[in-house]
């Protein structure tokens, strides 16, 4: 194979040349859709999934978040003084489908927006039951004081521009 | 003589016709290579003959979904392409969906296409950066990953999440389209119609890459259906097939036309590409437009929900029964196709009647697609190699599953 040519219409060297370097100099007069990450996150649509949270007085014991969830992420435990099997997270397996939020028959499970921490050890990611309440309520308010928020928005000239949020105008 | 490149090693094997014959392993850790190995044999310049040592990310998927039940399958086999999670999840679940005798509403049915035709957009965007950075031309990657960004953006105010969308469930989406995402992907559609008209300037009609690329890799179209090609490589040799011509979803309404190429050299395969982000634009328009209204779930699995957290379909989400998990199907075999991004991708599923499947075997586009490097880069140069890589859109993960 290789042998025979294609018959595609010749295009004109120089005016290509001139089209593709000019295509790229207009896009250099362009602002970048860069998110300049460290400084400001980027917020979240509604409804994003992020780290699971948990509340224990909701939580009815089902177990169904367990059977589903795809990565084994959650499992049930037994908590001392507690009659009902209460499930516990492992946030090293999370694989955040969500799916534990969609089956929970009471709400007792729901999405939260972060979904980085940083772990030195591993033992700490695998959280029993009460851990995981005491953990959800810290992660809501790690969501409270965030960095600044960017929202990103589909802009025809640039592709997405990162709108600045109440948020960060009331810092500034 | 052993010869030491970065990412590579050489040594001589024999003689050919008064030539030295060199064997060159390029990759697992070559930057160029994806997670497999090439092993080319030279003669001078010339490529002899060239064997794909494909599996370093083989996962077991076909097995290991034996041991879930039918709805943990999902997430799992959504890993083996997840920047096409839908395209490679659909087929699994119509195939589900008819041994359960589900048949999804018609708003779900243009929800999973709508969402469908963002990943295909998004993995040719994947596809050609990469094959813009293996000619080393750097702004062809940065550009085409910087407009994926709008397309994960689109995805992620569907589903929210950018690449593991786990969308298409039994019956059903998961979500229901949110507010203004009309308007959003109005924007983002007039944006990348103007898009590609840069893209053919600085990639497509650039001399540089018309250089690299034509009458390079010639497929012809006897040989495209005898190897078994698929996808865009198969439509590039001039070959009248998709498989959403078969009518799943939604695409039957859509008056749906495939984008047929005619030389099938590298440059046409990434032409085809180019083309075929449009098709997917105007379906998404278009499906926008006749969007039905109505229940984004079958009732089969909506009526058991109890009442105290019926508020999250007001709000376009939906609840799953306590049932769902442990579904029973009937026993029997399906077997479903869809197009991904990179071609067509068939699911068998048997079922003995249990909550699991028996066996799904699966049969992925890129695995489909590996013949073709035996046979492309034969008598090209060693320069053409990265070229016809590039234009093969190759995705390793999915090979090896």
């Amino acid at each position: 194979m290789g042998e025979e040519k294609s018959s595609r219409p010749r295009i004109n060297l120089i005016k290509a040349h001139i089209d593709a370097i000019s295509a790229a100099l207009r896009r250099m007069t362009k602002p970048p859709m860069t998110l300049m990450f460290p400084d400001y996150e980027e917020a979240w649509p509604e409804g994003y999934r992020g780290f699971i949270l948990y509340d224990y007085d909701t939580c009815i014991g089902c177990s169904l978040c367990a059977q589903i969830c795809p990565a084994r992420a959650i499992k049930m435990y037994r908590v001392p003084g507690d009659k009902r099997i209460r499930p516990g997270y492992n946030v090293g397996r999370c694989i955040f489908c969500g799916l534990c939020v969609d089956i929970c028959p009471v709400d007792a499970l729901s999405y939260s927006y972060v979904h980085d921490e940083v772990y030195s050890e591993v033992n700490p990611m695998n959280m029993d039951p009460i851990d995981w309440a005491l953990w959800s309520k810290r992660i809501k308010e790690k969501e409270k004081s965030a960095k600044p928020k960017l929202k990103p928005v589909i802009d025809e000239d640039i592709g997405l521009r990162y709108e600045v949020t109440k948020n960060v105008e009331g810092e500034e | 003589m052993a010869i030491k490149l970065p990412g590579m090693y050489g040594h001589e094997v024999g003689k050919q016709e008064g030539y030295r014959v060199v064997e060159l392993f390029i990759g697992p850790q070559h930057p160029a290579s994806g997670h497999m190995r090439m092993i080319l044999y030279l003669d001078g310049d010339i490529v002899v003959k060239v064997d794909p040592d494909i599996g370093y990310v083989h996962r077991t998927v076909e097995k290991l979904s034996e041991t879930r039940e039918y709805v943990r399958v999902i997430s799992l086999i959504e890993r083996m392409t997840i920047i096409d999670a839908c395209n490679v999840t659909l087929p699994y679940v119509e195939a589900v969906e008819r041994l359960l005798d589900v048949e999804p509403p018609p708003r779900a049915k243009y929800l999973r296409t709508i969402l469908c035709e963002i990943n295909r957009i998004a993995s040719h965007l994947y596809g050609l950066g990469l094959g813009g950075i293996f000619l080393n031309h750097s702004t062809m990657y940065m550009w085409a990953f910087g407009d994926r960004e709008v397309f994960l953006h689109l995805a992620n105010m569907l589903t929210g999440a950018r690449l593991t969308h786990t969308y298409s469930v039994f019956g059903g989406v998961r979500r229901d389209l949110p507010q203004g995402f009309k308007d959003e992907f109005a924007k983002a559609r007039r944006y990348m119609l103007k898009r590609l008209k840069e893209y053919d300037k600085i990639f497509y009609n650039n001399p540089v890459i018309r250089g690299r690329l034509e009458n390079v890799g010639i497929l012809k179209r006897e040989h495209a259906i005898s190897l078994g090609a698929t996808g865009p490589n198969l439509r590039a040799s001039g070959v009248y097939y998709d498989a959403r011509l078969t009518g799943y979803a939604a695409y039957p309404d859509l008056d749906f036309r495939p984008v047929i190429g005619k030389h099938g050299d590298a440059l046409e395969r990434i032409w085809v590409r180019l083309r075929e982000i449009e098709v997917s634009l105007d379906l998404i328009e278009r499906a926008l437009k006749e969007l039905p209204e109505g229940p984004i779930m079958n009732e089969r699995f909506t009526k058991g929900i109890p009442p105290k957290v019926r508020h999250w379909f007001e709000k376009g989400f939906i609840k799953l029964p306590g049932g769902y998990v442990r579904l029973k199907t009937k026993a029997g075999e399906v077997i479903t196709r869809a197009e991904m991004g990179h071609g067509e991708i068939t699911y068998y599923l048997v079922s003995n009647g249990d909550i699991k499947p028996y066996r799904l075997r699966v049969v992925t586009p890129s695995a489909r697609n590996v013949i073709l490097f035996t046979v492309l880069p034969i008598g090209h140069t060693l320069m053409d190699f990265p070229a016809i890589y590039g234009s093969l859109d190759y995705f390793p993960p999915e090979a090896d599953r």
